[in-house]
């Protein structure tokens, strides 16, 4: 483990940011959209196969941090990132870093389902096809069938997998897209507010498959829902200002958080 | 719990908690039922077992009380998953206290023994348990099933015990009157007594408490007490 007294950000964090078998570091991050710095200097490693929460009222910069760990902050000109963030111990900013294959290993996904206009099969085929991960057209299938299956949405489309993605409901479109993330054997799956389109009962089984995928891969989820990160997420992070205020257990965080910020936004009193 | 949730997890969530409160009632049957046949076998190991077990009743009940504490904040329960919740919380709390009186009994059965009790006319304590054991064993079933009709059952056999415990109250305390050496001994045999008399109060609370969480009310009508042990000078 680091040692705690290296980062400077950690003055302002409560909790434990570092975790053992880390696989993203973040290190004394500031994010700027212009001038306005939208994340402080923030410290925090994301484990292996952890499901992490990043909870926070809105503009606290959770959403900002998220993008940062497989760079979709790169297509916004404004937007300067500084200080370090690696996986497995390789600097994601490095200039000899290609975004492409870093986006396979760190999927995403967003707020709205967003399939492609192409079919189901084609949708999680995609991935795979432009990485070059599958060796036929058997082996396709196979990786699709698969993806399909640990997105929990094989059983309702297997018999109409030539329909269009966009056909399909708004949480099953929303399964698709993550069939789709999980199709190139992603390490880390970022989740920027996955629920917030889709109704309760489609936000339960896509809270429950994130529960199930968290047995094998990183999860990041950034929520506007604190029931929700207390539902899916082992370990939840506090963002204020752009600032991290405190990251701990969510067992802890939702029954004994250590700083009066935590205790006021996850009681309603501010937010 | 049959309809299963959603969210898979918040079922094994519920399942953790329904296991833990299972195994603290089995054991504090457990310890009452062996309480009270130590009673009449006045087998000192035995005693001291029950003692000692009883930090067991502690640790499961905290452990409940954690896992509660914890669905409530990180689940949001709601209808019949929050009574479920509430009620494990309460009825736990109720037999980590029936342990305290197996303890209890067991602690003045020692003294007892060392009094060189013997069993007094009129005054049946191993009946008087065994009642108890048999109300205690039909209130787990009544929760396990969510068999309301049972728990009222239960909840009215209370009765029994109330009176039991009067006839016993007088007894003791007249012989008391007659032989005044006995009265150590008779205090301790009215504090047994007594210690059953609630622990089968607890039991009802426990079988109210079942009724509460199938149905979403609480019993209207007022339970029927028959101790008057509070009531009556003995003559």
């Amino acid at each position: 483990m680091s040692n705690i007294n290296d980062f400077k950000s950690l003055e302002l964090t409560v909790g434990d940011v570092f975790s053992k078998n880390a696989r993203i570091k973040a290190r004394n991050v500031n994010v700027f959209y212009g001038n306005n710095k939208a994340i402080d200097n923030v410290t925090i490693d994301i484990g292996s196969k952890e499901v992490i929460s990043f909870i926070g009222p809105s503009g606290c910069g959770k959403s900002t941090f998220l993008r940062c760990f497989n760079r979709m902050n790169d297509t916004i000109d404004s937007c300067v990132v500084q200080g370090e963030i690696s996986i497995d111990d390789e600097n994601i900013y490095d200039k000899k870093i290609d975004v492409v294959p870093l986006r396979a290993r760190i999927g995403m996904v967003f707020q709205k389902p967003n399939p492609f206009p192409k079919s189901i099969y084609d949708n999680v085929a995609y991935g795979p096809r432009i990485h070059g991960l599958s060796e036929n057209k058997e082996h396709l299938d196979v990786i699709v069938e698969e993806s399909l299956k640990r997105a929990g949405l094989w059983q309702e489309v297997s018999d109409r997998l030539q329909s269009p993605g966009t056909g399909l409901s708004g949480g099953q479109q929303q399964r698709l897209c993550i069939a789709r993330a999980i199709a190139v054997s992603p390490e880390v799956i970022l989740m920027d507010e996955p629920c917030s389109a889709l109704d309760p009962i489609a936000t339960a089984r896509i809270e429950d498959l994130i529960h199930e995928l968290g047995n094998d891969y990183s999860i990041v989820i950034v929520t506007h829902s604190m029931q929700q990160a207390a539902r899916v997420s082992k370990r939840t992070a506090y963002f204020h200002l752009g600032k991290l205020i405190e990251v701990g257990k969510t067992k802890e965080i939702f029954t004994r958080p250590q700083h009066h910020q935590t205790e006021a936004y996850i009681s309603g009193k501010i937010g | 719990m049959e309809n299963k949730h959603i969210h898979s997890s918040f079922d094994n969530d519920l399942n953790k908690l329904n296991n833990n409160l299972l195994k603290l009632g089995n054991t504090a049957h457990e310890q009452f039922d062996n309480c009270i046949n130590n009673f009449g076998t006045r087998n000192l190991e035995e005693i001291e077992k029950v003692v000692g077990g009883d930090t067991i009743l502690d640790d499961l009940d905290d452990k409940v009380q954690k896992l509660g504490f914890e669905i409530i904040a990180l689940r949001a329960p709601q209808a019949a998953d929050l009574r479920r919740i509430i009620v494990a919380l309460k009825i736990a709390t109720i037999f980590e206290r029936i342990g305290d009186y197996s303890r209890n009994i067991s602690n003045r059965t020692k003294l007892l023994i060392e009094l060189n009790y013997s069993d007094l006319p009129g005054v049946y304590i191993g009946k008087m348990g065994q009642k108890t054991l048999t109300m205690m064993e039909d209130v787990i079933e009544s929760y396990v099933n969510e068999d309301d009709k049972l728990a009222v059952k239960v909840r009215n056999s209370d009765v029994k015990i109330d009176k039991m415990h009067t006839e016993y109250y007088l007894e003791i305390i007249s012989h008391m009157q007659r032989k005044k050496n006995f009265a150590p001994t008779g205090a301790h045999l009215l504090f047994i007594a007594k210690n059953i008399e609630r622990v089968a109060d607890y039991v009802t609370d426990i079988a109210e408490q079942v009724y509460f969480l199938v149905n979403g009310n609480v019993l209207s009508d007022h339970r029927p007490k028959a101790d008057e042990t509070s009531l009556k000078i003995p003559e």
